[in-house]
């Protein structure tokens, strides 16, 4: 009988379970949001309060405008621009120069380099050896330590490799033909098929490099080496705060630094959702 | 290359192989395309290897010395073995704890999401829920450093004892009881959503005719979840469980970031216990560290190699 009804309105029935599924929704996405939300209104807020407010009782950008005079406020903010846009160039090239050449199936010794970069994803040195190389290499106390660490990544050239093999053989076949150096079907074929995968595994290199702090910690003692991350955690978990011009109360100064530490990402977010997901979806789906 | 002397075409012709050198010549834009790569992954991988080495010496400021196997002994039962096995044991607890909670939760909301009729409505909240994923860890942990604080401006305390659940504040994060479950919260509020990624292309990927049939034997929706989703979700789950159980002892800066010397009993690491003696330690003795180190990576290649076997039992590839 139930059936019979359910089956000449579909529609009008609104089942027990979509409610429950729809305040799970709610509920979950409130529970990402607050804290986020929270933070972006007590940045503009010129009092700390405990209580969830959806708007600043005593709007102020105070937080702000010491982030971005004082010297100790923004220069790790320039490094950690420097460093992302740096660390994501050579990351792309070395993850697309070295994914194309591990697709050549005639070139001699191709198995052999790819087991030279697989071994590394087995075994490493440790941090210490590490450590010790990089301090010959003086890029301890150097904040060009986080392009060259992160630069060289093989997971994401091997993600890249993944997807030039799946660019289809006839169109380099073509280009041979016609006289196409493998310099030439690199640049005139393969990347420009390939801006998804850029954009993928691109936004991968920078949200690594940005959102590096361990590395920081380990190697950089110099202040005006660190990244914006390092400073946000010495101001809020070691209560090292600049002394600055501006009268502006720690917590303002506190949650208007972490909005700006996630900014960039987040105003990009939106748009780049996409590629986010798709970057996981190229590891993951490959047979 | 002596065997491919006798190969011959379908109509009997020999087929003649370039030599090795020519075809090596004709590649050679591609071994130097490659020759960047070779270049940072010899220093950056391979040079540090060298120095494993080191944890048969005493290398301090002062001296290099060899000591043979002394800092083996020093770390599985001498002065040192007490803070490494409790190193080594928290860092097994917290890592697969972690695993099981956050996967398990994923599971749940792809589940739930899976059933979602409204595409703007699903659409919307995987947005939401992968945000916390791009936070750096540095971030999560100023957020929850103020949010759990036990100051008049912490978040948590305040509305809980303005509610009347406290009595009065608990500094969550400094507190060896409570530092392991929000240590296990944050990650389930950071990582649950980026997990449901995978899941959902799993579930996205069900033949539909499975409902249908379902639907013909009158099955409820609850038993359709049961019967038809949640096992099509098994061999997804293996596969993460197994890829994530490769880098169980990798974990570093989610601890770093969130520990403190109150909690070093239950939240120390084997990475931040290298750290500390290293880089904390009055006269830091870089072959006992390296020597940590070397323990680390041999175990950690062996879950590698474990789970890149067992992945390729399962679906066919392995991980690496």
């Amino acid at each position: 009988m139930a059936k019979d009804i359910e089956f000449r309105k579909p529609k009008t029935k609104i089942h027990l379970f979509d409610v429950i599924n729809y305040i799970v929704f709610v509920i979950v996405a409130l529970i990402v949001l607050i804290p986020l939300w929270k933070i972006v209104v007590d940045s503009f807020n010129a009092v700390g309060v405990y209580q969830f407010r959806f708007w600043p009782n005593r709007p102020t950008v105070a937080g702000y405008l010491t982030i971005f005079s004082t010297n100790k406020l923004y220069r790790p903010l320039l490094n950690s621009f420097i460093t992302t846009i740096f660390g994501t160039l050579l990351g792309l090239v070395l993850s697309t120069l070295g994914g194309y050449v591990l697709t050549q199936e005639e070139m001699p010794f191709r198995n052999g380099l790819s087991y030279f970069l697989l071994f590394t994803m087995i075994f490493s040195g440790g941090l210490i050896p590490e450590y010790l190389v990089m301090r010959q290499l003086h890029l301890v106390n150097n904040m060009w330590i986080l392009v060259v660490k992160h630069g060289m990544n093989v997971y994401n050239l091997v993600l890249m490799r993944n997807f030039f093999e799946g660019i289809p053989g006839s169109l380099f076949e073509a280009a041979k033909i016609d006289g196409c150096s493998p310099m030439g079907i690199f640049f005139k074929i393969v990347l420009p098929l390939s801006k998804a995968a850029l954009a993928s595994i691109g936004l991968m290199f920078a949200v690594t490099v940005w959102n590096d702090y361990s590395t920081v910690q380990i190697y950089i003692n110099n202040r005006d080496q660190v990244n914006f991350q390092y400073i946000l955690r010495v101001m809020v978990m070691d209560g090292d705060t600049p002394t600055t011009q501006y009268a502006v109360s720690q917590n303002t100064l506190y949650y208007a630094a972490i909005v700006v530490a996630i900014l960039p990402f987040m105003v990009l977010y939106p748009f780049l959702q996409k590629y986010f997901v798709q970057g996981v979806n190229v590891g993951a789906v490959k047979e | 290359m002596a065997k491919n002397k006798f190969e011959t075409t379908s109509n009997g012709v020999p087929i003649r192989h370039k030599p090795l050198g020519m075809r090596i010549w004709n590649n050679r834009g591609f071994y130097l395309m490659f020759l960047p790569v070779f270049i940072f992954v010899l220093i950056i991988n391979y040079w540090p290897m060298l120095g494993i080495r080191y944890s048969f010496y005493d290398y301090t400021v002062k001296k290099m010395e060899w000591v043979g196997l002394k800092h083996f002994q020093d770390m599985f039962s001498g002065k040192n073995s007490s803070d490494f096995w409790r190193s080594f044991f928290n860092t097994l607890e917290l890592s697969i704890m972690k695993l099981l909670i956050t996967t398990a939760a994923s599971v749940i909301v792809s589940v739930f999401i899976n059933e979602m009729g409204n595409l703007l409505a699903k659409k919307t909240l995987q947005t939401v829920i992968y945000l916390p994923h791009f936070l750096s860890w540095a971030v999560t942990a100023a957020i929850f450093t103020l949010f759990l604080s036990a100051s008049s401006t912490g978040f948590v305390n305040e509305t809980l004892k303005s509610w009347g659940v406290l009595e009065r504040s608990i500094d969550f994060l400094h507190l060896p009881t409570w530092w392991r479950p929000i240590f296990y919260l944050i990650n389930i509020w950071k990582e649950t959503g980026w997990g449901t990624v995978i899941f959902l292309a799993t579930l996205s990927g069900i033949n539909p005719e499975l409902y249908e049939a379902a639907d013909i034997d009158g099955a409820t929706r609850m038993q359709k979840i049961w019967y038809v989703t949640v096992p099509a979700l098994a061999n997804t789950v293996i596969i993460v469980l197994i890829l994530n159980l490769a880098k169980v002892l990798n974990m570093f800066e989610s601890v770093f970031v969130l520990y403190n010397t109150r909690v070093y009993d239950v939240s120390d690491v084997i990475s931040t216990y290298i750290y500390r003696k290293t880089f904390m330690a009055a006269v830091p003795n870089y072959g006992f560290t390296t020597a940590v180190g070397l323990f680390k990576s041999i175990v950690g290649a062996f879950l590698v190699l474990v789970c890149n076997w067992a992945s390729k039992k399962i679906r066919g590839r392995g991980i690496i």
